[in-house]
């Protein structure tokens, strides 16, 4: 039953990154809901579906990439792997929390991603972070942010419920 | 010692896995690369590369849809502004026709009030005397005649429509040349009677009607309307004819008033308005026509139409 609903909710991530993200973007900064769903995935499921969640996400991702194939992957597998490891006996529920791990997906993200792909240019990278990290991390977690609170209000029970 | 590692630590040994396959696909050779994309593309993928694709052309085609519509509305807006500026035009144009047929003697004005009654008894234009309009002057459109002018004041004037009891014209049947007098039939219709026809005359159904330019308030060969209706008057004596006005007195916007010109006669009549005629007709059975009430504001002018 998890199976399915995690399904659900990856073909819905799958299509509204394909079809709204761009048409919501600000001054070409968009959200990452793939990246929110690998959160989901190692926060709810644990480190091992996070991990392997995260890394073919991140191989269907790099076929469209322009970095190396692959380096998608390895940051989807990192981020799904280290949310599963600190969200343990988070308050999951709690808005703040939420946010907190839903920026810090993305930047973790971003950094290993950039940090490959500059191939360790600290200054690039620290442009990379300054100039669409940060801007993508925001926008991504209010996205997510508002996107669970009108799920979770029209099912009446929570995506992302505390551990019990 | 890895099947330990297996079973003790599964979390760490998938995570680990992961990692080096994700550098061992960074390495590959390019064209390794391209196998191992296109595998996962074609056949691993395939469901969902479709799915995530269709998806994304149905939403494209939505928005472009919307986009299109919005064009749509503005387009037909447009299209409705466009339509409508081109009827002015077409109006103002033919009204340019009129006044370059004889263009000392018009001058065109536009409506800019109407009487309150269903009919449109009377309008009010923007010239008045400052404009060179004087009282009693016919008031025309390319049409045919639409009355003549009651009051003057300095920028702006009253116009009493064919539609009004105050203003009778003397007329004549193009076909048959009968004489008569043009009177609006008091009632809700805009229908005319054509007075003081003898009951042995020549009226038929479908006959032109135009001003005789007997009385001299009128020039002469201006479209009225035509025969409607024939019958018997009650007295046996006289014939009872309608008239279907020419003008549509509702849809009036700018209309042409007749300035004297220096010899104080009318000018030869536009070429759009009804086949001039020229025979001389006695003008004591129509003068009548011209004595209806505030006819007496301005000098009669000569009869005489065209010079």
């Amino acid at each position: 039953m998890k199976g399915v609903r995690d399904a659900g909710i990856l073909l819905v991530a799958l299509l509204l990154q394909a079809t709204l993200a761009h048409r919501i973007a600000i001054a070409g900064v968009r959200p990452d809901l793939l990246v929110a769903f690998v959160v989901y995935l190692g926060w709810m499921r644990g480190p091992v579906p996070g991990t392997v969640g995260g890394f073919c996400i991140g191989l269907y991702q790099d076929l469209d990439a322009p970095g190396p194939f692959g380096l998608n992957a390895l940051s989807m597998s990192v981020v799904g792997f280290l949310v599963a490891k600190a969200g343990f006996r988070v308050h999951r529920s709690n808005i703040g929390v939420r946010f907190v791990f839903f920026l810090l997906s993305m930047l973790v993200h971003d950094l290993v991603y950039f940090a490959v792909d500059t191939a360790g240019d600290a200054g690039q990278l620290l442009r990379q972070i300054i100039f669409s990290t940060l801007p993508a991390a925001l926008y991504t977690a209010l996205c997510v942010l508002l996107l669970l609170r009108l799920v979770e209000q029209f099912s009446g029970r929570p995506l992302l419920a505390d551990e019990v | 010692m890895l099947r330990s590692l297996l079973t003790r630590r599964p979390d760490w040994t998938v995570f680990i896995t992961a990692c080096v396959l994700s550098i061992a696909l960074m390495l590959l050779p390019g064209t390794a690369q391209m196998r191992v994309a296109w595998f996962l593309q074609h056949v691993v993928l395939a469901p969902v590369s479709v799915t995530v694709d269709a998806a994304e052309r149905g939403v494209s085609v939505y928005w472009e849809n919307q986009k299109l519509r919005k064009r749509l509305a503005e387009l037909r807006m447009e299209v409705d502004a466009l339509g409508s500026m081109r009827e002015e035009n077409v109006r103002l144009t033919r009204l340019l026709g009129l006044r370059t047929s004889a263009p000392r003697d018009f001058l065109a004005a536009r409506v800019v009030g109407r009487s309150l009654d269903r009919l449109g008894g009377s309008l009010t234009i923007d010239r008045g005397s400052e404009d060179g309009i004087e009282a009693d002057a016919a008031v025309v459109t390319p049409d045919g005649l639409v009355g003549r002018v009651e009051r003057v004041m300095p920028h702006g004037a009253r116009v009493l429509t064919l539609l009004h009891r105050d203003c009778s014209v003397a007329v004549r049947l193009t076909r048959s040349r009968v004489q008569g007098v043009v009177q609006w039939q008091f009632g809700d219709l805009p229908i005319l009677e054509l007075l003081y026809v003898p009951f042995q005359e020549d009226v038929k159904p479908g006959d032109l009607v135009v001003t005789s330019g007997l009385g001299g308030r009128f020039p002469d060969g201006v479209r009225i309307g035509t025969v409607e209706r024939v019958g018997l008057a009650e007295n046996g004596l006289l014939k009872s004819v309608t008239i279907r006005p020419a003008v549509r007195f509702e849809r009036l916007e700018e209309v042409l008033v007749f300035v004297p010109g220096a010899k104080g006669v009318y000018p030869e009549p536009p070429t759009i308005i009804a086949p001039a005629e020229s025979a001389a007709v006695p003008a004591d059975s129509a003068a009548v026509a011209d004595t209806s009430a505030g006819a007496g504001a301005a000098p009669p002018k000569p009869a005489g139409g065209t010079p």
